[in-house]
């Protein structure tokens, strides 16, 4: 029988893929801010969304790579039986 | 950005009379929708506290939690203020000579229209439905005899009372036009010799 080498790569991928994304929500989060000031009726009301708009996605990103930095981001996933290996973890409170 | 005393193409004497947006329902539908979406999984993740808990320490699964669920509710923020800048975007500006139409139809697709009040033949009010009637809003449709034939004012706040207000216009500008010594000539305004 063949023997399968044990494959893995490490977590990083998964910030790699949340860095790809950012960029993707910061295209979109400013060519809708440029659509807003190029568009919108000036007033109050159109300063008061796009520092809301600004403040929310601070406050988001910037809390989720305080959380994200906690963590060592050179563990392996083990590609081989991976549901196997981690379905124990998963669900070990139930 | 734009200015309501600074119009596009703004003619002489011309004075805005209604600046129409949405009636507030549409974003009461954006501020329920993006509670919901955060609200649950938000609940959810309380509810399960400890199993949460022991997936996040995991050197693994943590991670890999962590990263789906900020991607998750940055796309439901995102969204939402799209949906919004859609809300704001979508405009009905109405003046003693025209009626401008200004509709964001996603993030890349705008269009902008006009029509002179000279064009106009008639004007309808609709609220249907049980919130419509409710809330006292509906749509209004401009005829005119073009080809695209009707001008719409969508979910507008008080309709019968928009429409009052451009059929008053209507008259106004046809009066006004035939005192200038101009004259109506099928749908087309001529304005002096």
């Amino acid at each position: 029988m063949f023997d399968i080498p044990n494959f893995s790569v490490p977590v990083l991928i998964f910030l790699m893929l949340y860095g790809a994304y950012l960029l993707l929500f910061l295209f979109y989060g400013l060519f809708n801010i440029y659509h807003l000031i190029r568009y919108g009726l000036y007033g109050f009301g159109l300063y008061l969304i796009i520092t809301v708009f600004a403040g929310g996605t601070i406050l988001l990103v910037s809390g989720s790579i305080f959380i994200l930095m906690g963590f060592d981001w050179s563990q392996p996933i083990f590609l081989n039986n991976v549901i196997e290996t981690y379905s124990k973890d998963l669900f070990k409170s139930w | 950005m734009f200015y309501l005393n600074q119009l596009p193409n703004q003619r002489e004497n011309e004075k805005v009379v209604l600046f129409l947006r949405r009636h507030w329902f549409a974003i009461l539908i954006i501020i329920v929708a993006f509670i919901f979406l955060i609200g649950v999984p938000l609940a959810v993740g309380w509810y399960f506290w400890e199993t949460v808990q022991i997936w996040l320490s995991h050197p693994v699964i943590g991670p890999i939690l962590v990263v789906i669920c900020s991607i998750y509710f940055l796309s439901v923020w995102l969204m939402a203020f799209i949906e919004f800048t859609d809300y704001y975007l979508d405009t009905w500006i109405v003046t003693n000579e025209r009626i401008i139409n200004v509709e964001q139809e996603g993030l890349f697709h705008r269009t902008a229209s006009e029509l002179d009040l000279a064009a106009v033949q008639d004007t309808t009010a609709e609220i249907r439905g049980f919130l419509q009637t409710v809330f006292t809003y509906g749509n209004v449709f401009v005829q005119t005899a073009a080809e695209k034939s009707r001008f719409h004012f969508i979910n507008i706040n008080d309709p019968e009372h928009v429409k009052e207000i451009i059929t008053r216009l209507v008259e106004e500008d046809k009066k006004r036009t035939v005192s200038q010594g101009g004259s109506l000539i099928g749908k087309v305004k001529i304005v002096g010799k």
